[in-house]
């Protein structure tokens, strides 16, 4: 009867917390992003955003940016603004090179001109966000 | 020993049944090729983490088109090799060879050759059973018309996209770094070619070189499947030679704080840093070569 219980309440927890992740629909916040791409950047990457209900207070991608080449990174989500999510680009050797939380506003989206072909890392943050969850996308142009 | 089993098992399958023919060598080669899945030595986190670094052959394109070069379908794979193409690994390395040059031929509105791409792209993702990211009716109508070149580049983008992030999902991500290894060194030979025949365009002689940066990073990725896969290991041996070459070359940067301003709502970053690739002409030609020769091994 015991393992019964035990059984029944690990099959019980698995789909609660199944459940409460399977909330953050990234790839709905992404297809919204792409078409808010600025005219003129072609769409390269999309990135999910899932902080898994505040269990995750980081996510972070990387990419190769190319010298000569504008690269835009936008991030959305249910609303207009960005519910906490902060955008911060780090290079190579992990300098931060910008951040959309920016003299007191959080925006929306980034746009780097890139003078250095490097590494960098694209980490999103969450700061007193409500859904911990959205998508990202990044373009580019020449 | 999962993978023999499943092999064997698959190949007494094909025996058993059907025709009353012996299966050939080369059948049950095929098989046991396609029933292999080549887990790697580290795990599928970090294979994951430096696949999606890796640039999108487009950007090279986009360049090409930029600095006014002219569409040169010589520089591409023809589009009827695909029957030389009969292991998965041929065929992953092929898919990402031609993903690359159809967003060469979409770059430059270049729309029937685009059609002979895509006939070949979904071939070769049919027969490794990712097909079904390709829905060749929507592509094909949007590839006749040269006003929809954006939505062509999304769609695309987005499958190959998705496949990678398939195959990684299925702990196939050995094809994956495969498709990536074929569609870079497929956009290095265009670039390579192009700069052969613009001698004087600086901008092309430093964007092979700041593939060093690429480079590295396809060597990392193959790396992790020299002990378990044998074609693999060729290729991460004729890739380390390539590597050795583009050691010689040198990315001196220097860094300054950025600037920013916000323009309608967005941040706009001025980045003060500066970089500087120091390479010698005879770099190049001899990059270019190696190239050449391991591609042509490739796809021939």
């Amino acid at each position: 009867m015991k393992k019964l219980i035990f059984v029944l309440g690990i099959i019980f927890t698995t789909a609660v917390t199944g459940n409460a992740f399977a909330q953050c629909d990234t790839e709905k916040h992404v297809n919204n992003c792409i078409p808010k791409l600025q005219s003129g950047f072609t769409f390269l990457k999309s990135y999910n955003i899932d902080g898994q209900n505040g269990a995750k207070d980081k996510v972070e991608y990387s990419y190769v940016f190319t010298k000569g080449a504008q690269y835009q990174i936008k991030i959305c989500n249910d609303g207009e603004g960005t519910d906490g999510i902060v955008l911060t680009l780090y290079d190579s050797s992990r300098k931060q090179v910008a951040s959309t939380k920016y003299q007191g506003s959080t925006l929306s989206a980034l746009v780097f001109p890139c003078n250095v072909t490097g590494i960098y890392y694209i980490t999103y943050t969450f700061e007193g966000s409500t859904n911990h969850c959205g998508g990202s996308v990044l373009g580019f142009k020449r | 020993m999962r993978n023999i089993f499943l092999g064997l098992l698959a190949a007494a399958f094909l025996y058993s049944c059907g025709s009353k023919k012996k299966p050939s060598a080369e059948d049950i080669a095929g098989v046991l090729d396609s029933v292999k899945i080549e887990e790697p030595a580290i795990s599928e986190e970090v294979v994951s983490d430096i696949i999606q670094q890796i640039p999108s052959p487009l950007e090279i394109s986009t360049l090409l088109k930029e600095a006014e070069t002219k569409y040169d379908k010589s520089h591409l794979n023809d589009p009827d090799n695909i029957s030389n193409y009969n292991s998965n690994y041929k065929k992953a390395l092929a898919l990402g060879i031609y993903g690359t040059d159809l967003g060469y031929t979409n770059i430059y509105e270049q729309n029937q050759d685009a059609l002979f791409y895509l006939n070949s792209i979904k071939s070769l993702a049919d027969d490794l059973s990712i097909g079904q990211f390709f829905d060749i009716g929507t592509i094909k109508r949007l590839a006749t018309n040269s006003k929809n070149l954006d939505s062509l580049l999304l769609i695309t983008t987005k499958n190959f996209n998705s496949i990678n992030a398939y195959l990684q999902d299925q702990k196939r991500s050995n094809l994956s770094v495969l498709l990536l290894t074929g569609g870079w060194l497929e956009a290095l030979h265009i670039i390579c070619q192009v700069s052969a025949n613009n001698p004087g365009n600086k901008q092309l002689e430093e964007t092979i070189g700041e593939q060093k940066i690429i480079m590295d990073n396809v060597a990392i990725l193959l790396s992790f499947y020299t002990e378990n896969d044998p074609n693999i290991k060729d290729l991460a041996t004729e890739m380390t030679k390539l590597q050795e070459e583009f050691n010689k070359i040198e990315i001196k940067t220097v860094y300054r704080e950025p600037t920013y301003e916000v323009v309608d709502g967005m941040l706009v970053v001025k980045d003060n840093s500066t970089s500087e690739i120091i390479m010698k002409d005879e770099n190049v030609v001899a990059i270019r070569k190696l190239v050449r020769d391991i591609r042509n091994k490739i796809i021939n």
